[in-house]
């Protein structure tokens, strides 16, 4: 990564421009790229603790073994809105936010190349998750047969089956035009002189996750569309009876499943790559390799979908060669962890909130990535399917990876989003309680994972109440400790010690984001400038 | 100045060609997926 310099005046604020609109109008119609990201940060937020609040349900049915405070078919309508909900309306909206936010800043662009469809992609999504969370109200409950939506079971799905389809339908259109946007704007607005290998780490990561978002969510589009029309217009595609195959859905949602977890982490790969060298006051170890790495697992997650299947039955060239090359993938993988902990190696190391964020990343994304490495062994992996070690691994890479690379990447760039320095003790406070709960929730699925509990029940055999009412403790300490950092956001929003420019003044911050003014001006960049 | 107004129309007209462009690779894997599916059932 080469230095970034401007010749252009940073603070260039226009003069002859105009601000904001004032009240609702500034956000319904909202086109500029700050505005569409605050709100698609906030939308998130909210879907956070929608999605939490349904884990909380699981959690207390889970305390004790025993059926206690929900019946078995809204367990499993929880499980399946909240994985729903936390993918789609928490997850990957708060990836957009901040994609909307930074990659403008960070290629020296006034916006985002087509602000207009930004906005409908945004204005999507309250519609679909609206859609989606009425079907509790509809007769025959909520959709309830996981995420994964597998024929026939989900054809059983009451009258909340079409609303359901629709709503994804509306997301995956909301995600193709976010991400059109994306790569639109990266290849034609980048600054003069920044070339593609200029780019800061974050805005390479979502290059790449906006070409996956591309060719897989109109795969999902197909797949439930397909099952809409077995559904309602007597198709059989997925109908042994009419000579259709349900383990041909498997095989089409997990094309487009499995490169949905890499959607969901090669942001969070960017983002780390930023802090880290920022708190560590060295450039990044092997940036080259850092973006080669992340193409590389881009491409690997095209070619490893049936690892999530194994257990259909399969011809042995077939295992052989998905579980070869699911463990491939912990190639690029290990270069990037090596190269994060040699950017740190001899580094001039501080532990503010971001970084503090960042290594646990590096630590916890880590155990989620060798529980991966497990079960891509065929025959390791016909025990593990479908018990609570897959739980507990999935969340490892999702909340200690994905979450909390959303929660660092907020304190390292929320100062110069609002222009105020957020309670350094309480924002670590944060980070602590998080830390010792996330673990406190998932470690211990491991063991019962590994013990037999199967995934996806209400009750349990009572060998295993033990570490699921110590899961259940750590999951309610998590959602508690998320209020302390809505308190954070909402307090540094407010007001509160002026941030610098650089806001990270002792560390050392690199990119075109810092040369602005903390706010940035409603209008950054009206002047390009020129990278060295 | 002229040629700064060529630029940016030539980058518009850059933008919509990628736009575009993207946008038929997204209908072909939706149609490509569906159309595949079909095949093999018959």
């Amino acid at each position: 990564m080469s230095t970034v310099e401007t010749h252009a005046d940073p603070h260039h604020h226009a003069h002859d421009h105009h601000g904001p609109e004032k009240g609702w109008r500034r956000w319904v119609f909202a086109t500029n790229h700050k505005d569409i990201g605050t709100m698609y940060l906030l939308f998130s937020m909210t879907m956070f603790f929608v999605g939490g609040s349904m884990a909380m349900v699981i959690r207390a049915e889970l305390f004790q073994p025993g059926l206690q405070l929900v019946n078995p078919m809204f367990f499993n309508s929880m499980t399946t809105m909240h994985a729903l909900i936390m993918i789609f309306g928490a997850v990957m909206p708060a990836f957009v936010g901040l994609a909307n936010w930074m990659i403008p800043l960070q290629i020296g662009a006034p916006d985002m190349a087509l602000p207009r469809m930004n906005n409908f992609s945004f204005w999507i999504l309250p519609f679909a998750f609206t859609l989606l969370l009425s079907t509790l109200f509809v007769e025959g409950g909520a959709p309830a047969a996981g995420w994964t939506m597998y024929p026939p079971l989900s054809l059983q799905t009451g009258t909340a089956f079409p609303m359901m389809i629709f709503a994804i339908h509306l997301m995956g259109a909301s995600s193709i035009m976010g991400a059109i946007n994306v790569i639109v704007t990266i290849m034609n607005m980048r600054a003069p002189g920044m070339t593609l290998l200029k780019m800061p780490l974050f805005t390479w990561s979502w290059l790449i996750t906006a070409y996956l978002l591309i060719a897989v969510m109109p795969v999902l589009a197909g797949a439930v569309t397909m099952l809409l029309t077995d559904h309602f217009f007597g198709t059989t595609f997925f109908s042994a009876a009419g000579g259709g195959d349900p383990v041909m859905y498997q095989h089409i949602f997990w094309f487009f499943g499995h490169p949905e977890v890499y959607i969901m982490i090669l942001p969070a790969f960017g983002i780390v790559s930023e802090i880290i060298p920022t708190f560590s006051r060295k450039r990044l170890f092997g940036y080259d390799a850092m973006v080669y790495a992340i193409a590389s697992i881009a491409f690997l997650s095209f070619i490893v979908w049936a690892h999530h299947m194994f257990t259909v039955g399969m011809p042995l060239a077939g295992q052989m060669f998905f579980m070869l090359a699911t463990m491939l993938i912990a190639v690029p993988t290990g270069v990037k962890v090596f190269n994060w902990t040699a950017t740190m190696y001899k580094g001039s190391l501080t532990f503010e909130p971001p970084m503090l964020f960042a290594i646990s990343f590096l630590f916890l994304f880590s155990i989620g990535g060798f529980s991966g490495l497990m079960l891509a062994i065929v025959p390791a992996d016909f025990q593990y399917h479908d018990t609570y070690f897959v739980v507990a691994h999935f969340h490892y890479v999702l909340v200690p990876g994905a979450v909390f690379a959303i929660m660092g990447a907020v304190y390292f760039w929320l100062p110069k989003w609002t222009g105020h320095m957020y309670n350094m003790k309480l924002a670590k406070t944060h980070f602590w309680l998080s830390t010792i709960f996330v673990n406190v929730l998932f470690f211990p699925q491991h063991f019962l994972g590994l013990a037999g509990m199967p995934r996806r029940i209400p009750d349990y055999n009572t060998q295993f109440a033990d570490w699921n009412m110590v899961s259940s403790i750590g999951g309610f300490g998590f959602g508690l400790s998320q209020l302390l950092f809505v308190y954070i956001i909402w307090k540094t929003a407010r007001g509160g010690v002026k941030a610098t420019d650089k806001v990270w003044d002792d560390g050392m911050p690199h990119g075109l984001e810092w040369t602005l003014s903390s706010p940035p001006p409603y209008h950054s960049f009206e002047v390009a400038p020129e990278v060295k | 100045m002229a040629a700064t107004a060529l630029n940016e129309a030539d980058r518009k007209r850059r933008v919509r060609r990628t736009a575009l462009l993207l946008t038929l690779v997204a209908l072909a894997f939706y149609f490509g997926f569906i159309v595949f599916s079909v095949m093999r059932a018959g």
